[in-house]
């Protein structure tokens, strides 16, 4: 029968039941990751009478976790890309900053180089301005190599970073199965749900989340299965797999990250996305070794511009110039997994077909294929790889050797290390080969007026370059070499013998000569220092199209371009985590003034509570007093 | 929309906090002055200040360029003033000396020592070196003397043609210098198409004088003999002896033939020859040393004064021709200096382009900034407050 003292108590429990949730809530109002809780009360089942039905009180049907799926994945998706996003940013920004001071930067170091030049130009007999020729070179040089050794220094720590990437995530992933076994059978043991539980597990969904993205899938027991990348199991059930950041298999020093698994170990480095692991990995990929190709390939050029032009004048002692610039060679790098001995020799073929890439080589059934490391795109070399046809693209001359197995992979970087390797090799102040190797005269006995160019070299490693010419007239027309031959003469025309070039003009008399000899005695020439300062602003790169000043600039804009971009797109994607985060905040976030009411209520309710016990007490009372008469 | 009491506090702090970074970016900007501080700032401006900033870097090599190629002209300027003015006197000594009538023979041969004298200063102007020790007139050869005077008369160029070009502009070049061979080697002789002279052979009192072209088109270069068969009949042979034209002799009047004329004037003896040479040049020295030699011959008699008077008159004109041709090359180097003026004022042209460009490009405008950063403090303060405000409310107090 109905029982209003019963129904009394009822309350009082549900209401101290709704208090407790309250105070919880208060309680954890600063708790990062709590969802706000809420006794569910329902009205008890009601009996039947003869006047109908009776209700019999209230009771509390669970305590509810205010909470939702879709909401919660949203928020953690969006957080995972902000924190890449962030991540980036600040990675970049210190690139950026690296490379931001214009009145020290390479720009300016290059300049002052081209300067330098031109003071020897200005001067060539002067000692001191070929010895700030060289010390300009040498400070172009370290300027390079301080660059160097930054982005060194970056990539070290983004190893550093990978690995405590990979021990956070494996920890996180460990702990998440441990709840995932708490949960279930939490849910086993009452049937009803262990919130606070929940929510640690939600809680470390959400820090797992902002290191790398991940994808969850709830299973019929209450756990959940966590994955990263393309659907890697991280954590399946009460088991979790771990995170390792272990070494490249074609450089040591270089780390990758692998999911491991007692069976097997898995590259998933190019899979991750999201979270401050992925914006490490974009960093890497799209910053860090981009940058420093960039700057190898500058050096490249640079070195390959200045020997080249170098190579073709003569210095004080009267030799042809050597290598002003060496730079690091072309690194071949091969898989740990090769099981075949082959190696490949590769050199650089000229500046301007070389990209920022680098590249992989890899031994197939049908022979050897290439493509690009970093976009995975093929690419078609000529040649067979035989010594004498190499095989040739993208700036490189590759010849195999030893003998490859299939499957086997060998990795090209073509300018990584060419910065680390770069010096300057001219130390003698004299042996900076200013003037040119030949020179033009007219003989002092000539009638006409006729009048020689000093001339200019077409092709140092011309045998006869430095062999003396006699150019005679044979009228005022025509002319012969050496005594041999006729030649019809245009005034101003290109006269091109032995490698060099010389032009005559006016109008030669006949029997008039023109000497064009070794330049044995030119100390104050100054035509291959000329030279080499305009060949310094002639565009190298990209197929003749890109100056080395353009390259700096290029190469300056573009991490200017990435380091905004990364700025304006983690600003974006903070509005729309916060906006996200705020949506599941005003779902499950405690409010103290709620609260606050929410106490006045339950309080009141149960006052009421308390008062019905009183009535019931003096019904009682009431009736024990008349049946005592 | 329910906001949770945390979100509440943290929306309302990271508000803050940005409005911070705001700050703080602007205090960056006012400290340095500049608007782009990194290439992020942006992008496209920070490579145009980077071309910009090496434009100047470039322009100010140009300008001392420049000015080591204006202090080596004046150098030269003033060394071939110096020649010209050795010449000058070097002509005076010729007219006085070719006044046979008062002049003995050792009048002229104390003149003739005060050539050799000349003649010597002349080759230290042409050894002439610059504060460094290069030589100016010796082309690349810069570390070589160049001229040696040698005991024939004649001097010996040991330089080269060579002149260097200095950058002083980004399409600018401008020579440093010319060459001793440009300078003093190459002096057109005689008259610019023919020189004459007489033979040592010569017993006439016969003097020819420098000839003139009158038609130029009809010349023919060669070398040219004008032989008097007999005292009154002359013809004119060329290289290969054959007569080119004939004619009888009147003192005075000119003797003409292939476009060209020259007059002989007293009485040539039979047999007495005058070389008429085509186009080819003379060093200066050669020309004193022939001077100084010509008055060192003893000239008593009637023809040795004659062939006396014919060289002093060739002499003179080959003087005159030097001064001309140092006269032509200074106006050379004069055009040059100029040159380099024009070449200065567009590189201050430059400069004041590219300061005005990287204002814009790279600079605050403060007024704006300052402006700004009072808006982005007021805002500061307004949360702060704000903040304090609000988070004094709550239900609690009421309890």
């Amino acid at each position: 029968m109905a029982d209003f003292l019963a129904t009394g108590v009822s309350g009082l429990l549900a209401f101290q039941r709704a208090l407790d949730t309250t105070s919880h809530n208060i309680a954890n109002v600063n708790t990062p990751g709590y969802s706000r809780q809420v006794a569910e009360l329902t009205a008890r089942q009601a009996e039947q009478h003869g006047s109908g039905w009776l209700g019999n009180g209230v009771e509390v049907n669970t305590v509810k976790r205010m909470y939702d799926d879709f909401m919660s994945s949203q928020a953690r998706s969006s957080s995972s890309t902000f924190s890449q996003l962030d991540s980036y940013a600040a990675q970049v920004q210190r690139v950026n900053n690296l490379f931001g001071d214009s009145s020290t930067g390479l720009t300016a170091s290059l300049q002052n180089f081209t300067n330098a030049l031109q003071s020897v130009a200005s001067s060539p007999t002067s000692i001191p301005a070929r010895q700030t020729l060289l010390s300009q070179g040498q400070a172009l040089v370290n300027r390079l190599k301080s660059y160097d050794s930054s982005l060194d220094s970056l990539d070290a720590q983004v190893n550093v970073q990978f690995e405590a990437e990979a021990t956070t995530i494996s920890t996180l992933a460990t702990n998440i199965a441990k709840l995932n076994q708490e949960i279930s059978t939490g849910y086993a043991r009452s049937g009803q749900p262990p919130n606070d539980l929940l929510d640690q597990r939600d809680r470390l969904l959400d820090e797992l989340s902002t290191h790398v993205n991940v994808s969850t899938v709830k299973q019929g027991d209450n756990s959940i299965n966590v994955f990263i990348g393309n659907g890697q199991p991280l954590v399946v059930g009460k088991t979790a797999s771990r995170l390792a950041a272990i070494p490249d298999s074609f450089d040591p020093t270089r780390k990758i990250i692998s999911l491991q698994s007692p069976s097997s170990s898995v590259d998933v480095t190019d899979n991750l996305t999201g979270g401050t692991l992925g914006g490490t990995i974009d960093f890497r990929s799209q910053v860090l070794e981009p940058a420093r190709n960039s700057l190898g390939k500058f050096s490249v050029g640079l070195a390959q511009v200045m020997n080249g032009q170098h190579a073709a004048g003569i210095d004080l002692q009267g030799n042809l110039g050597g290598d002003i610039f060496a730079v690091g060679a072309v690194a071949v790098q091969s898989s740990g997994r090769n099981t075949g001995t082959a190696a490949l020799a590769v050199t650089r073929t000229g500046p301007g077909a070389l990209t920022n890439a680098d590249y992989l080589m890899t031994f197939t059934a049908t022979g050897w294929t290439a493509q690009r490391a970093d976009t995975g795109a093929a690419i078609t070399l000529s040649g067979t790889g035989t010594l004498v046809d190499p095989f040739v693209g993208d700036g490189l001359s590759i010849v195999v050797s030893g003998i490859p197995q299939v499957g086997d992979r060998l990795k090209i970087l073509p300018t990584a290390n060419a910065v680390s390797g770069m010096s300057v090799l001219v130390t003698d102040p004299s042996e900076v080969a200013a003037a040119a190797p030949i020179v033009g005269s007219a003989s002092g006995s000539n009638t006409g007026n006729g009048v020689i160019t000093p001339g200019e070299v077409l092709d140092a490693s011309n045998a006869q370059l430095r062999s003396s010419v006699t150019i005679r007239f044979l009228t005022a027309s025509t002319y012969s070499v050496n005594g041999a031959g006729s030649f019809v003469y245009s005034g101003g025309g290109n006269i091109d013998i032995n490698g060099w070039r010389v032009q005559v003009s006016g109008a030669p008399a006949v029997g008039d000569t023109f000497i064009v000899a070794d330049n044995t005695a030119g100390a104050g020439d100054n035509r291959n220092a000329m030279r080499m300062t305009s060949v310094l602003s002639q565009p190298v790169f990209s197929n003749g199209t890109t100056s080395l000043n353009a390259a700096v600039g290029q190469f300056t804009s573009d991490i200017g371009v990435k380091t905004n971009q990364a700025q304006v797109g983690r600003d974006a994607q903070k509005v729309v985590r916060d906006e996200n985060a705020a949506a599941l905040e005003s779902l499950s976030g405690v409010n103290l003034d709620e609260e606050a009411a929410n106490l006045v209520r339950y309080q009141q309710a149960y006052q009421a509570m308390a008062q019905i016990i009183g009535v019931a007490d003096k019904m009682f009372q009431t009736l024990l007093a008349v049946t005592r008469g | 929309m329910r906001i949770s009491t945390q979100s509440f506090y943290g929306s309302a702090l990271a508000a803050m906090l940005d409005q911070q970074a705001v700050l703080s970016r602007t205090q960056v900007q006012v400290a340095t002055g500049k608007r782009v501080n990194t290439p992020a700032d942006d992008p496209i401006a920070a490579v145009h200040i980077l071309e910009l900033e090496r434009t100047q870097l470039e322009t100010d090599q140009f300008g001392k360029n420049g000015e080591i190629v204006r202090s080596r002209l004046n150098l030269e300027e003033q060394a071939l003033a110096d020649a010209g003015t050795v010449l000058q006197r070097v002509r005076e000594l010729a007219l006085q000396a070719a006044n046979t009538a008062t002049m003995s023979d050792t009048d002229r041969r104390s003149v003739a020592t005060e050539i050799v004298q000349r003649r010597q200063e002349l080759a230290d102007i042409a050894n002439r070196q610059d504060a460094v020790g290069e030589y100016l007139f010796s082309g690349f050869s810069g570390l070589t003397k160049p001229f040696a005077l040698s005991s024939t008369g004649s001097a010996v160029y040991a330089g080269d043609q060579g002149s260097r070009l200095l950058q002083v502009g980004a399409s600018q070049r401008v020579a440093d210098g010319h060459s001793g061979f440009d300078v003093f080697m190459q002096v057109s002789r005689g008259n610019g198409t023919f020189a004459t002279g007489s033979a040592p052979t010569n017993s006439g009192t016969g003097v020819i004088d420098n000839g003139s072209v009158v038609n130029k088109a009809a010349w023919v270069p060669g070398d040219y003999s004008l032989t008097f068969v007999s005292s009154s009949n002359w013809q004119v042979v060329d290289a290969a002896s054959a007569v080119v034209a004939s004619g009888t002799y009147t003192a005075g009047t000119s003797i003409a033939f292939n476009g060209i004329q020259v007059t002989v004037a007293g009485s040539p003896a039979a047999g007495d020859r005058f070389a008429i040479t085509g186009p080819s040049s003379e060093d200066i020295f050669t020309t004193l040393d022939t001077l100084a030699s010509s008055l060192q011959q003893t000239a008593a008699a009637p023809a040795d004064k004659a062939r006396l008077q014919t060289a002093l008159g060739g002499v003179l004109q080959q003087i005159d021709q030097g001064a001309d041709h140092l006269l032509g090359i200074r106006a050379e180097v004069g055009s040059r200096l100029s040159m380099l003026d024009g070449a200065e004022s567009m590189r201050e042209n430059l400069k004041v382009d590219i300061a005005g460009s990287l204002a814009n490009l790279r600079d605050l405008d403060y007024a704006e900034a300052m402006t700004r950063m009072n808006q982005q403090l007021v805002g500061l303060q307004a949360a702060q407050q704000s903040y304090i405000k609000i988070a004094q409310l709550s239900l609690f107090n009421y309890l």
